[in-house]
């Protein structure tokens, strides 16, 4: 039996961690708070409850499929970008943002269909059920929006949090652990089939296997790891020069780069998984 | 060992599962926490908050023990989970049973994303990790049934 406790971690300290869970926005959104005591404090229940609201809203406003969504009003131009909902422009804004960054890799306007900013909302809405979720009495939150994963604070005193990264060729498998305090998104075409499309060419391509990008922000980091998936190994460089920001790509030949901040865990991987500690990494730029 | 206070547990109907959790939890992939003994630590340990679920026998028991958790809905059918315990460890994870009615988005995820919770929950027990990047999907379902398969065989 590995050590499950962290050391350092006082046996003494009481913590408390709640879960909870929103099916929306076409798939699962886990909620997890953490914190010490013995139970959660009420105003914990309260702000878990306000974030499950801010993903049901954001699937009200930026569902695709719902007819009548506000975004969907819009996409058929029956109400002009000067009359959208304010999150609608927020995200427009933020979408355009991460186009330039991208060197357009991620263009939510190329996309078959019109503009669908789908890429961009689901981080965002985690990101910000993650911080509606953090606060007083808390000592961290996680939201993981089918993968793409949003954490604020940590689960315990000194200890930041570790996510695992999983593998491509065989998801069975997490092909490196990450030591983050911000987001990580994953983008790729193994869990969903071949579901990118490279705004530049219109085709339905990918040129890496899996593409992660870690943080501050999930919404961007999302969008960029949208973008490094179509981009491949050279989409590093658009994401090495976004502070803050890092990457990794793992080809589909299993070769790996990541920008040379790329936050893997010190110790590596679970057992096993030698061949793909970090130090093999092929760090580039 | 004991310290999880199991709040409320699987829904048959929608994922309105809420599990509230206290020191020692080891943690499963997508969220799932499981209690399991710290480094160290031999025998029973006194429960330090109370439990709203009821208690469960021991789990100091060497032989090996297999329950299967409730069906449970997930995005594209139902599924049931079998866990198998080994004194204080989980050594073994399956889906004991899977429908989808057919459901063509669902045999390509059911290939892929079953295995990987399968694993994924085993794996996250020692890799001590609170989330996995680039996988989705059935965990939802999976957990609670799960938990569920956990808390019958008094392995929380």
């Amino acid at each position: 039996m590995k050590q499950l406790r962290q050391p350092g971690a006082s046996p003494e300290v009481q913590s408390w961690h709640l879960h909870k869970r929103e099916e929306v926005m076409g798939t699962v959104v886990t909620l997890d708070t953490y914190g010490e005591g013995t139970k959660p404090p009420r105003e914990v229940h309260v702000r878990a409850a306000r974030a499950r609201a801010v993903l049901q809203r954001a699937d009200a406003v930026f569902s695709t499929w719902k007819e009548h969504s506000p975004l969907n009003q819009f996409r058929r131009g029956e109400i002009t970008r000067d009359e959208v909902l304010p999150e609608i422009r927020e995200v427009l804004q933020a979408c355009e943002r991460a186009k330039f960054i991208s060197d357009g890799y991620f263009d939510p306007w190329a996309l078959p269909g019109g503009v669908d900013p789908t890429g961009y909302v689901k981080g965002w809405a985690a990101q910000r059920a993650a911080e509606m979720l953090y606060g007083p009495g808390v000592g961290g939150a996680v939201v993981n929006a089918a993968g793409d994963i949003a954490t604020c604070g940590s689960p315990a005193p000194g200890r930041p949090f570790q996510l695992g990264v999983a593998d491509p060729s065989d998801r069975r498998r997490i092909a490196c652990v990450v030591e983050i305090s911000g987001a990580i998104a994953t983008s790729g075409t193994s869990e969903r089939g071949n579901h990118l499309v490279n705004p530049k060419s219109g085709q339905w391509e990918a040129r890496a296997a899996s593409a992660s990008v870690t943080g501050p922000d999930l919404g961007l980091a999302d969008a960029l790891a949208t973008a490094l998936a179509v981009a491949g190994e050279e989409g590093l460089a658009f994401v090495e020069a976004t502070p803050a920001y890092e990457g990794l790509v793992i080809g589909y030949d299993g070769s790996w780069h990541a920008t040379p901040g790329f936050p893997f865990h010190p110790l590596g991987n679970p057992s096993g998984r030698a061949h793909h500690q970090p130090a093999e990494a092929n760090h580039e730029h | 060992m004991k310290r999880a206070g199991i709040v409320a547990v699987t829904s048959m109907v929608g994922f309105a599962g809420v599990l509230s959790f206290h020191a020692k939890a080891a943690p499963l992939g997508f969220g799932v926490r499981v209690v399991a003994p710290g480094a160290g630590q031999t025998g029973p340990t006194t429960t330090t908050a109370p439990s709203p679920a009821t208690s469960a026998p021991s789990a100091a028991s060497s032989q090996a023990r297999t329950a299967t958790g409730a069906a449970v809905n997930y995005n594209y059918g139902v599924l049931s989970v079998s866990a198998t315990v080994q004194g204080t460890k989980l050594t073994n994870v399956t889906i004991a049973s899977i429908d989808d009615a057919g459901n063509f988005r669902s045999e390509s995820i059911d290939q892929q994303a079953v295995p990987v919770l399968e694993q994924e929950a085993l794996q996250a027990q020692s890799a001590n990790i609170q989330g996995v990047s680039g996988a989705s999907y059935t965990s939802a379902g999976f957990e609670d049934s799960l938990q569920s398969a956990l808390t019958q065989l008094g392995f929380r």
